[in-house]
């Protein structure tokens, strides 16, 4: 055996693999085969069951196929303003919550606890207290109206659905604040940094350096919000106009209107809903294509719960 | 305070006092760093190393003093234009960028357009050995390979200062020399001033054409790294470089008597403290002190040897062929010309040859930098 006395000159990168990581990453659809496993399982059946549904327009739910229910969602105008109502109050929340969240969340980063814990404050809080005591104060003859004798626009039962998006506004923005301040830790002061000493501005650090990192966990936590208020129905109950209703009200209501084939509408209503929702989430995993494997399951999963839960209530 | 005046080219802090967080860390410390020169500054953890790489590339701001840099004042300027770069302990690449968008961000904030900057990044890459990961994502490479992604994006900007900290801490030990050979070859190619931290005295040896020893806040002795290790100014830049043999007594008649036997010591007669490196120490039958070894300890190179006998305590490195018994009683020589002769503190020469050594000037540096082992 020899021993080699000549030491290599610097040898090129392609020779440097023996100090990575023993460990190498498994195949994408590996990692993601639990997540992907228990969707399916958990939040499939119950699209599955909606789908049966909105397909046997019975009290019992047998009998032949039948799209009569679908014909008369799909026929009925108020179904058509309650879809449109619904996407709009649920970008307009989503988008307001977002922006705002990013501004507070940069004013924020470097603060000390005591001004992150207040803003998180309303995250505990249910929504139909927030919705209950929006009712309180803002409504006809609320407590805002005696103090100010009159509001200069209705923010209760609008048209328009403000108050639902205040109420939402309300809740959703410390949500996201505390999504993205876990975000902005100290590996993104440390890469800021990295980028101030190689000649980047304030401003191309946010653009270059900030944004890039929050851009995923903002469109996880705006696609948990979309999908949330595409779903819920306390909130514009409690606050929202009489007309137009919104999706989920619209399906809430239909069991009461046509005792045969009410849970058929009901559920064929709240499929479109979650087809809307997996349009948002498409587009949420486009907006932070860097982590979209992890956004696309947990994205579905949230969009696909208001479905399954609303669609039990609807039946029950 | 000194100010106004032009400062000399290279890098000068003058009297800088940092105190991150409220705690002063930089207690006015003064460094001068001729142009197109490689220094160290090595010392303890917390003794401000990286406070003073902060303070230089404007991550932290001082509150006293002033920072020079090729005569243009540094210590005003904002950050991001200093056009001082810095290769941090952690790579701190942007993980959304390729390696070769990494490596071009700095000209990407200059405004360079994409195909020029591009084109930059991949000669950068191809000088560092990573030519072949031009199209890679940074979270696939090893520690040495994004060590040196963040070496080519710091160069890419042609900066007028080069701040490593701690640049081989990150890279697996086999690696480390190759990146130290890239690192000198760069610097010396380019000739660019570039100031390196550490706190391992042997790597700041082979990095630096000099070296700094910053303590408690405060450039101590900057020199060679053969001064500091061989000529300390103090016990304690002395014993931070290894030397842990330190004799303290009056030299009468040229020697040092101690309880143990006696010395031949260097320069005049009076109260001194002498100095020898633990391997210039010597096992010798006839030497003039009689010592016991208390302990043994195999290293690889050599034997290290606690020498002990009549209240003295030496340190010796002897090959492990010739290495004593513990027990053994063994004959000791400190070879008059390795005995190093701290200047007395207390002296007028003491103090000039220290603020000499503390700020070396242009012609202080040698023509030719020592050798890499």
């Amino acid at each position: 055996m020899t021993i080699p006395t000549k030491r290599p000159r610097l040898p090129p990168a392609a020779l440097h693999r023996s100090d990575r990581p023993a460990v190498r990453r498994l195949p994408i659809a590996v990692m993601l085969a639990p997540a992907v496993i228990a969707l399916v399982l958990l939040f499939g059946g119950g699209l599955a069951g909606a789908v049966r549904q909105s397909l046997h327009p019975t009290i019992d739910g047998a009998g032949p196929l039948d799209l009569s229910a679908w014909t008369a969602v799909l026929g009925d105008p108020t179904f058509a303003d309650a879809l449109w109502f619904s996407l709009r109050t649920a970008l307009a929340a989503t988008g307001l919550s977002a922006a705002a969240a990013v501004a507070i969340a940069v004013a924020l980063r470097r603060q000390a606890a005591l001004p992150r814990f207040l803003v998180a404050l309303p995250v505990p809080v249910p929504h139909l207290l927030v919705a209950t005591v929006a009712v309180a104060w803002l409504g006809p003859g609320g407590l805002a109206e005696r103090a100010l004798g009159a509001l200069p626009i209705q923010l209760v039962r609008d048209r328009a659905g403000l108050g639902i998006v205040l109420v939402y506004l309300y809740k959703e923005t410390p949500f996201l604040v505390l999504l993205l301040l876990a975000s902005m830790g100290a590996e993104l002061t440390r890469r800021e940094e990295a980028a101030a000493v190689l000649g980047a501005t304030g401003w191309q650090r946010l653009r270059w350096v900030v944004w890039p990192t929050i851009r995923a966990p903002l469109a996880t936590g705006s696609l948990i919000v979309a999908a949330f208020v595409l779903g819920a129905f306390e909130v514009p109950m409690a606050v929202g106009p009489s007309y137009p209703p919104t999706l989920a009200t619209y399906a809430a209501e239909q069991p009461q209107l046509d005792l045969v084939a009410g849970q058929a509408k009901a559920a064929a209503a709240l499929l479109v809903a979650a087809a809307a929702s997996i349009a948002l989430a498409a587009a949420a995993v486009r907006l932070s294509r860097d982590r979209a494997p992890c956004l696309s399951v947990a994205g579905l999963a949230l969009c696909l719960r208001p479905v399954g839960l609303s669609t039990v209530g609807a039946g029950a | 305070m000194i100010s106004g005046e032009p400062a000399p080219a290279g890098l000068v802090c003058r009297d800088l006092v940092v105190a991150p967080g409220g705690r002063v860390v930089l207690r006015r410390l003064a460094l001068q760093i001729p142009a197109g020169t490689r220094t160290v500054v090595v010392g303890p953890s917390g003794a401000g190393k990286t406070t003073l790489l902060r303070a230089i590339a404007g991550l932290e701001r001082p509150l006293e003093g002033e920072i020079w840099l090729r005569g243009r004042r540094l210590d005003t300027v904002a950050a991001h234009r200093r056009r001082v770069a810095v290769v941090f302990q952690e790579p701190r690449l942007l993980p959304h960028l390729d390696v070769v968008d990494n490596v071009a961000f700095g000209l990407r904030a200059a405004g360079v357009p994409r195909p020029a900057r591009r084109a930059q990044a991949l000669a950068l890459l191809d000088e560092v050995g990573l030519a072949g990961l031009a199209g890679r994502r940074v979270d696939g490479l090893s520690g040495g390979e994004q060590q040196r992604v963040a070496l080519a994006r710091a160069l890419c900007v042609k900066p007028d200062l080069l701040l490593l900290d701690e640049p081989l801490a990150s890279v697996d030990p086999n690696r480390r020399e190759g990146l130290r050979h890239l690192l000198v070859e760069l610097q010396q190619a380019r000739a660019l001033t570039t100031l390196l931290i550490t706190h391992d005295q042997s790597e700041a040896a082979q990095l630096g054409e000099r070296v700094a020893l910053l303590l408690e806040g405060t450039i101590v002795q900057h020199d060679t790294p053969r001064a500091l290790f061989e000529r300390p100014a103090s016990a304690a830049v002395a014993r931070f470089f290894g030397t842990r043999n330190l004799l303290r007594g009056q030299v009468r008649g040229g020697r040092l008597p101690l309880d143990a036997g006696w010395i031949d010591a260097p320069g005049p007669d009076g109260e001194a403290t002498l100095a020898i490196r633990p391997e210039r120490v010597r096992l010798d039958p006839d030497g003039p002190l009689r010592l016991r070894v208390v302990a043994a300890s195999y290293a690889g190179t050599h034997v290290r040897l606690d020498l002990h006998g009549h209240g003295l305590t030496l340190e010796a490195h002897v090959p492990p062929a010739a290495a004593p018994r513990v027990g053994e009683l063994v004959g000791v020589t400190l070879p008059r010309a390795d005995l190093w002769r701290l200047p007395d503190p207390g002296s007028q020469a003491a103090e000039r040859d220290l603020a000499e050594r503390s700020t070396a000037g242009p012609a202080d540096v040698p023509a030719e930098p020592a050798p890499l082992p």
